[in-house]
């Protein structure tokens, strides 16, 4: 048998928890404005990344939605935000300014740091602004880039190779080369999601069937390593349906026609794959970026081709 | 023991003041609630309707005719239009006519009457139960949830149904002390079916209640006992008679290509009418307590279906195909992508714990707290009391009501939770499961205000019970209050304490905000700083609520909406995790990645506005 005494309690005990609780929840809410950045905190920000910021750089925002600050940071500054950037190699850029807000609820600053210091190294003190934290990074898993296929993309060759090798041309229009044929079959850089990845990449729809739809660019530099770099943009790779085909991207060298990187994405793989290989020393490659998939349906590719060096490193 | 117990004076004239209360706050506060993409559908629908009703006074021959039937009520036929047409007519009396109301408010104001009846009715429940503090505490639980309350502002179903859900489960509780409320309940059933289908599943928790009372109210009574068998015989029998003619007619098609107006699916109905009335009769001679029980039963069978139909002129004509198409359109309701714990949800199956903490997230913890504890103490009275050895631990056994609530608690979250089911909508869904949550949290609350009350009675013995409900009272809603004006009105962004509130949501990886409304808090920056004529894409805002702006004089009336990006001057983006590409279209279209402004609650981005350069 139960004791009165504590049958008498436990409502007791029930409401003192349930006022705990509610006073908790309380405080929360008092505290919360103070933990949030001012408009002012982040024009701070703004100026010190002006006056301190050089060509470049990239701001990181952690925690990763923290997307205010894009209003803010000069336009000059690429800013990263995005679920899964914390872990992003940001290899075009030398040196990375995290901008944190680590006093937000549930803001798991160890892990953040856990995720992004591998590879850097913190140059000077973090500055704080309010709530806002702006710490420079020296970033060694930067990898200088010397070619990169969306910069190149308008002295590209662009056209549709049949198997048997026949070609039909894909005129250069002064933004983009047009093929024949749908209005989707293009090749141009452009900004699209790629498993939440924002990526400015060379549109290149898979034409369907067994046509290849080629851009034959120049100059790549030898003694690099060669990246493809690609996927399925938007909600287009999550599909898994038996219908899709998967899609085959690749870049061959032009000259001796060997097969130097091949991805291939299957329906419902999602995000950017990638590959690399080390070109030999020498003179200037051309290589053939192509990609080809049977169904064309939902074979929305978008990638890049980077000619890098290594990973700087960091010093000391 | 289960008995429905009529309201005493007093308890009535606070009900009328929570429905009151609840209904002007209501009014006062939805001008600044945006149109989500289901309310301005639910507008357009609710306007071709009341020109129906037009009609049918200036030329009823004309409107009675399938063609004109179906040219002013073929409009979002996906759902049934009891809402829909109470929106109309209010619409074209107060808008239209009077021009008391701008036509947003005239729309809505039937939904908040609606909504309005949650308080009242929580609180006569509650109070019945368990005494006017857990009844009044039930009341405010429901509407101090942000989500709901936001919710309850729109001329949508979803507050509408949980409201009339409950009213069903009060008028099947009220016929158990009063035959009459039997067909009260039968009729709150059939203006449930026509509110939205939630309402199909109440037969499947209510019914076992009414043969469990009936079965122990016959209880050494062989006569009643036998009208009850034949009771549950009649239903039995007309159900497997539906079966054999599903399987004598090839399966469900061939059933409903066979289904008319003259044929065996209308006797059986008709046989079902005739037999439960029959044996209501029969019963009633003898137990009235069983008849009572069972009333509520047969009125939702044959009242329901009754209703349904005649509540929609749609149906008129073509009553089968028209409804078979209706129950499959939402058997095989379309997937959206949802986001969850960093995860997108595309289809199923599923997450099961998925509706259990989306609502931990999302009520506020002093409420969601007293909900866990009312449960988790009923469930245990439940189980220690279905035992000899601990049944002496149980200070009293559970009534059938208490059983009857608890079991409305958990079966809109259980069908929900279901990994096959849509999980989209936040958490509207489940509304229905939430009313009765309140009700259970408020039994929390009571039994702790009441003990306290006691302990210090002791010392005080002229000390009122308000002198310790009222403190108790503010603590535990003052969060719930504060965090329901802080969020108001971007009601789905609204995260609790547990979760850290929106910004500890959004690094859980939670839905940040769905349903596009959130977008009034950029029009007063477009209104002010777009140039004339300029063209406006509002991304996720569906061209219902691009007009229902201008009408009500949020946005200016020379906007022009586009349908993309590259055809903009100006872009609102709604964050969505599963439409990033549609931000990086308008980095790509406008040749910047800098935001002008945005919507950002928390610093959570909810709406980001970009500015083609060359339109500044």
């Amino acid at each position: 048998m139960r004791s009165p005494s504590l049958t008498r309690a436990l409502p007791l005990v029930e409401l003192g928890g349930l006022l705990l609780v509610a006073l908790l929840c309380l405080l929360f809410h008092l505290r919360l404005p103070g933990r949030l950045p001012s408009e002012a905190d982040y024009r701070a920000v703004a100026e010190r990344l002006q006056a301190e910021a050089q060509p470049g750089d990239a701001v990181l925002l952690f925690p990763w939605w923290a997307e205010r600050a894009r209003i803010f940071v000069p336009a000059s500054l690429p800013v990263y935000g995005y679920l899964g950037s914390d872990r992003d190699d940001l290899s075009a850029h030398p040196r990375i300014w995290v901008l944190g807000q680590p006093e937000l609820p549930r803001s798991d600053e160890a892990g953040f740091l856990e995720a992004f210091l591998p590879g850097r190294r913190a140059v000077g003190a973090p500055s704080r602004h309010g709530t806002l934290t702006l710490a420079l990074h020296e970033n060694g898993r930067h990898r200088p880039r010397r070619f990169t296929a969306t910069d190149a993309y308008a002295r590209a060759r662009v056209y549709l190779e049949q198997p048997d090798g026949t070609r039909r041309d894909c005129p250069f229009d002064g933004k983009a080369h047009r093929c024949p044929g749908p209005a989707h079959l293009y090749v141009a850089p452009e900004w699209h999601e790629i498993l939440y990845e924002p990526r400015r990449c060379l549109w290149m729809h898979a034409p369907g069937g067994k046509q290849r739809l080629v851009a034959e660019l120049d100059g790549v530099p030898g003694g690099l390593g060669l990246r493809l770099e690609g996927g399925i943009i938007f909600e287009h790779a999550f599909p898994r349906d038996s219908r899709l085909s998967t899609t085959h991207l690749g870049v061959d060298d032009a000259a001796s026609g060997a097969r130097l990187l091949s991805l291939a994405i299957p329906p419902g793989l999602e995000g950017v794959q990638k590959a690399e290989v080390r070109l030999p020393q020498g003179a200037p490659h051309t290589v053939k970026v192509w990609v080809q998939a049977d169904n064309a349906d939902r074979r929305q590719v978008c990638l890049d081709v980077l000619a890098v060096e290594p990973e700087v490193g960091v010093r000391g | 023991m289960m008995r429905g117990r009529a309201p005493t004076r007093d308890e009535k004239s606070l009900a009328w003041a929570l429905w009151a209360l609840a209904f002007a706050a209501l009014w006062l506060t939805e001008s600044a609630v945006g149109y989500t993409r289901d309310e301005s559908v639910y507008f357009i629908a609710a306007e071709g309707y009341a020109s129906w009703f037009r009609q049918l006074f200036q030329s009823p021959a004309r409107a009675l005719t399938d063609a004109a039937i179906v040219r002013a009520w073929d409009y979002n036929h996906e759902h049934p239009v009891l809402m829909k047409t109470l929106f109309g007519l209010s619409h074209l009396l107060f808008h239209t006519g009077l021009g008391w109301l701008r036509s947003a408010t005239a729309f809505r104001l039937p939904a908040f009457a609606l909504a309005a009846l949650i308080p009242a009715l929580s609180f006569l429940l509650g109070s019945a139960m368990y005494g006017r503090l857990a009844g009044l505490f039930a009341a405010f639980a429901f509407m101090l949830v942000p989500r709901q309350y936001f919710n309850a502002e729109m001329a949508c179903f979803d507050v509408p149904v949980a409201a009339m859900w409950l009213l069903v489960v009060y008028c099947f509780w009220r016929a158990l002390e009063d035959v009459r409320w039997g067909l009260w309940c039968g009729v709150a059933f059939g203006l449930t079916l026509a509110t939205k289908h939630n309402a199909l599943f109440l037969p499947f928790v209510l019914t076992p209640f009414a043969l469990w009372r009936a079965y122990s109210a016959s209880e050494g009574q062989p006569e009643a006992r036998a009208w009850l068998g034949r009771f549950v015989g009649v239903f039995t029998a007309v159900a497997v008679f539906y079966g054999l003619l599903v399987l004598s007619l090839g399966g469900g098609e061939g059933f409903q290509r066979k289904f008319l107006l003259l044929s065996p699916h209308t006797l059986l109905f008709a046989g079902l009418a005739v037999g439960g009335a029959w044996v209501l009769k029969g019963v009633d001679k003898v137990n009235a307590p069983v008849t009572r029980a069972l009333v509520p039963i047969a009125a939702m069978a044959v009242l329901g279906p009754v209703i349904f139909y005649l509540h929609w002129p749609y149906l008129w004509h073509q009553p089968v195909d028209r409804t078979a198409w209706y129950l499959a359109f939402h058997a095989k309701h379309n997937h959206y992508a949802w986001f969850y714990l960093n995860q997108l949800l595309r289809e199923p199956p599923f997450p099961l714990a998925y509706v259990v903490v989306k609502t931990a997230l999302t009520v506020p913890t002093s409420l969601f707290v007293p909900m866990v504890t009312g449960l988790a103490a009923l469930v245990a009275r439940m189980v220690l009391g279905a035992f000899a050895r601990t049944r002496a631990w149980v200070e009293r056994p559970v009534t059938m009501t208490e059983a009857l609530v608890c079991v409305n608690a958990v079966t809109s979250i259980l069908i929900i939770s279901h990994p096959q089911v849509p999980h989209f909508g936040g958490v509207k869904h489940w509304f229905p499961s939430m009313v009765f949550l309140g009700i259970l949290a408020g039994a929390a609350v009571a039994r702790g205000c009441t003990a306290l009350w006691e302990r210090l009675k002791v010392k005080w013995p002229s000390l009122p019970q308000a002198a310790v409900a009222v403190p108790v009272f503010a603590v535990l809603l003052a969060p719930a209050l504060v965090y329901s004006v802080r969020v108001f009105p971007y009601g789905t962004a609204a995260y609790s304490e547990l979760a850290g509130g929106l910004p500890g949501a959004a690094t859980l990886g939670m839905q940040r905000q769905f349903w596009s409304s959130h977008v009034t808090g950029v029009l007063p920056w477009i209104n002010a700083n777009a140039k004339r004529g300029a063209r406006l894409f509002l991304h996720e805002v569906h061209g219902g609520s691009f007009r229902d702006y201008q009408r009500n004089g949020m946005l200016r009336s020379d906007l022009r909406a586009v349908g993309s990006p590259a055809d903009a001057d100006i872009v609102a983006y709604q964050y969505h995790q599963e439409f990033r590409e549609h931000e990086f279209l308008t980095w790509q279209a406008f040749g910047t990645r800098t935001p002008v402004t945005g919507l950002y609650v928390d610093e959570t981005p909810q709406v980001v506005v970009y500015v083609r350069p060359e339109a500044r």
